[in-house]
């Protein structure tokens, strides 16, 4: 087990920066997910943090040692990759206990280590098997068993459930998570999906265009996203973005929205330091779960557009004032489409943005 | 239901294809053919009787035995100098090509560029035209008529590199050669215990061409052996046919070698090559890469 540390990492290609000034820090033991749309470099990254790829500058350090000019091999690091990387010509025996081979550890203390990982991952019955006589999910495991034999001081995973069924990807993430529960070793993840970054994490870094947008706990990323592109990612339906203007009514902070600008929620539990914007142009972000059924200063009022049952509840997309926004409310509300509807929007949740940068108020 | 509902319907477009596709195979098939079915027959029956008549098995025994015994079994010769010669200039070929290959796909190095085009180049151009400088290089060295120099003179194959150059650049799996330096490898173990036994359908392709080219090699070794003794089969062929004049429409002599004998020793020039072609197509297309990643 390792810390890492990553300072100033750059990356470019001639021209092309993939990676701006990266600063990361994670503690021993950690689980880091770098999650991003495709091309915003966080599998690059990962290339630089297990030596297959030199950085254009900047330091890493595994534990108290830079590694910048390490081999591959020497950094005590273990991989699994997206495609499996397994090698074909190779009993699954052989595939386990390859990067033990090449250490030069003793054949009896090499197959005790195969079979300790194969039991950990039940695929002691495929030891004899090439790669090519196994499942998708056999395959996983085994690459998962290829990483665990060694020990390493840091596991680096590049989208590894991403080519697996959805129910065998969820039975994967489970065993993911209580191998690092299990053995403590220090995880660098990189992933697409929200779902694993924010089931596996315990930090989170959100990345685009080659720069971490926020890196924080999986919650804080969810409920005060850093700027529009996180709070976008981040929540499946998507954050609502609902353009108004910010006012002051009576004391109380309000967003004052739609067409004509006579629509009004009511903000009472917008924190105070948001006066500051009060006249100006603002993005309110809201959760689709953050609505209920009702009215009340509150509530934005619109028309049922569409709805989406999806079994434990029911996506509402209605329409304020020419914005349409997602509802997700509970799996016996049906309204129908062309239905006028109130909904009451918890504002404790709410975020607001600033429309010119972007970043969170 | 009757017989005639059986038949497939085709439009006259894929009848024409059906029809050039047969055609071709007969007009290229059957000279084949005739050549494994003529040994078999005596030289009167290859003029009187139809084409595709067998003969009997006396008539290819004797046609055997006369071939076996001219000179002292010298055709047997030949085919174990074709062998030496082909085994040697794949072995060559090989040891040159397939590191060659592996190098220039996945290292940057300077003139890497300008030594693939290089041997662009050397692929297309003739053998026949680089015959005279090879005979001067093998004089100056001392090697000509030697079995080391016409293996030296063969083992430079271009093709084999270009070959293997476009399987390690296309085919390689990333990721199981990252995984690869991750678990351990260094440059040379990459090569040997990853790339390599990935490889065996390019190596087994390169070996057939190679063996091919060595073993239908003719002018080269035409060339470069003055020796009867050291002649590989396709000049031994010549030899055979020009020392017997059993192929010209001279009056009989006494040699033994008549066509039935120049048949079968085509014969004996063809099969080695059919036989490593068996062999070779199994590993060309046994898919070495299933399982590597996903699929």
């Amino acid at each position: 087990m390792a810390t890492l540390s990553i300072n100033g990492v750059r990356k470019s290609f001639g021209a092309l920066e993939v990676l701006q000034s990266i600063d990361i820090e994670l503690e021993d033991g950690g689980f880091l997910v770098l999650l991003g749309p495709s091309g915003c470099g966080k599998s690059t990254l990962l290339s630089i943090i297990a030596g297959l790829e030199p950085s254009s500058g900047g330091d890493v350090f595994i534990g108290a040692r830079k590694v910048n000019d390490v081999h591959p091999k020497d950094r005590n690091i273990a991989m699994v990759f997206q495609s499996y990387a397994l090698y074909p010509t190779m009993q699954v025996s052989r595939n386990i206990g390859f990067g033990l081979e090449m250490r030069k550890v003793e054949r009896s203390e090499r197959e005790l280590a195969v079979h300790k990982a194969a039991e950990l991952l039940q695929v002691e019955h495929l030891l004899d098997r090439k790669p090519g006589q196994l499942s998708g999910g056999q395959r996983q495991r085994v690459a998962m068993g290829r990483a665990i034999v060694r020990n390493p001081d840091l596991f680096l995973f590049d989208e590894p459930l991403s080519n697996l069924d959805a129910k065998l990807r969820v039975e994967m993430r489970t065993e993911i998570k209580r191998l690092h529960d299990r053995l403590g070793t220090t995880v660098v993840y990189v992933t697409h999906d929200q779902v694993e970054a924010m089931t596996l994490g315990s930090r989170v870094a959100v990345m685009k265009g080659g720069v971490i947008q926020q890196l924080a706990d999986p919650q804080t990323i969810y409920d005060e996203p850093a700027n529009l592109f996180v709070a976008g990612f981040i929540g499946s339906p998507a954050m609502n973005f609902l353009n108004g203007t910010l006012v002051e009514l009576d004391g109380t902070l309000a967003l004052r929205h739609g067409e004509i600008g006579e629509a009004v929620l009511a903000l009472p539990e917008l924190r105070q330091d948001a006066k500051a914007f009060v006249g100006l142009k603002v993005i309110a972000g809201i959760r689709p779960e953050t609505f209920h059924a009702g009215t009340g200063p509150c509530a934005l009022s619109g028309v049922v557009d569409v709805i989406e049952p999806t079994g434990p509840d029911t996506l509402v997309i209605f329409n304020v004032e020419g914005q349409l926004l997602t509802a997700r409310l509970g799996p016996r509300e049906r309204p129908k489409p062309g239905d006028a509807m109130n909904l009451v929007v918890d504002t404790s949740a709410v975020n607001l943005f600033d429309p010119e940068t972007g970043n969170r108020i | 239901m009757s017989s005639r509902a059986a038949w497939p319907r085709i439009s006259i477009g894929r009848f024409f294809v059906f029809a050039f596709l047969a055609f071709a195979v007969c007009f290229y098939g059957i000279p084949l053919l005739w050549l494994f079915i003529a040994g078999t027959r005596s030289e009167g029956s290859l003029f009187s009787d139809p084409p595709f008549t067998i003969g009997t098995w006396d008539v290819f025994v004797r046609t055997w035995t006369n071939l076996t015994t001219y000179n002292n079994f010298q055709i047997g010769t030949w085919a174990i100098n074709s062998l030496i010669y082909s085994v040697g200039g794949v072995a060559l070929s090989l040891i040159a090509s397939i590191p060659a290959g592996y190098v220039l796909a996945l290292s940057e190095f300077p003139g890497r560029k300008l030594i693939l085009v290089v041997t662009l180049i050397a692929m297309i151009t003739p053998s026949t035209a680089v015959v005279l400088p090879i005979f001067l290089e093998m004089n100056l060295l001392g090697l000509n008529n030697t079995y080391a120099g016409l293996v030296l003179a063969t083992g430079f194959f271009p093709f084999g590199v270009y070959l293997a150059y476009i399987y390690f650049s296309s085919a390689l799996p990333k990721g199981v050669m990252d995984s690869a330096r991750v678990d351990g490898c260094n440059r040379f173990q990459l090569f040997t215990r990853i790339a390599l036994p990935l490889a065996r359908p390019i190596v087994a392709l390169v070996a057939f061409f190679s063996f091919l080219a060595n073993w239908s090699n003719y002018f080269l070794a035409f060339v470069l052996l003055s020796d009867d003794k050291l002649y590989n089969l396709p000049v031994g062929l010549t030899a055979l046919v020009s020392g017997s004049g059993a192929l010209s429409n001279l009056p009989a002599n006494d040699v033994p070698i008549k066509k039935p004998e120049v048949i079968l020793a085509a014969v004996l020039v063809v099969l080695p090559v059919f036989l490593v072609f068996i062999v070779a197509q199994r590993f060309v297309r046994s898919g070495m890469l299933s399982g590597a990643e996903k699929g």
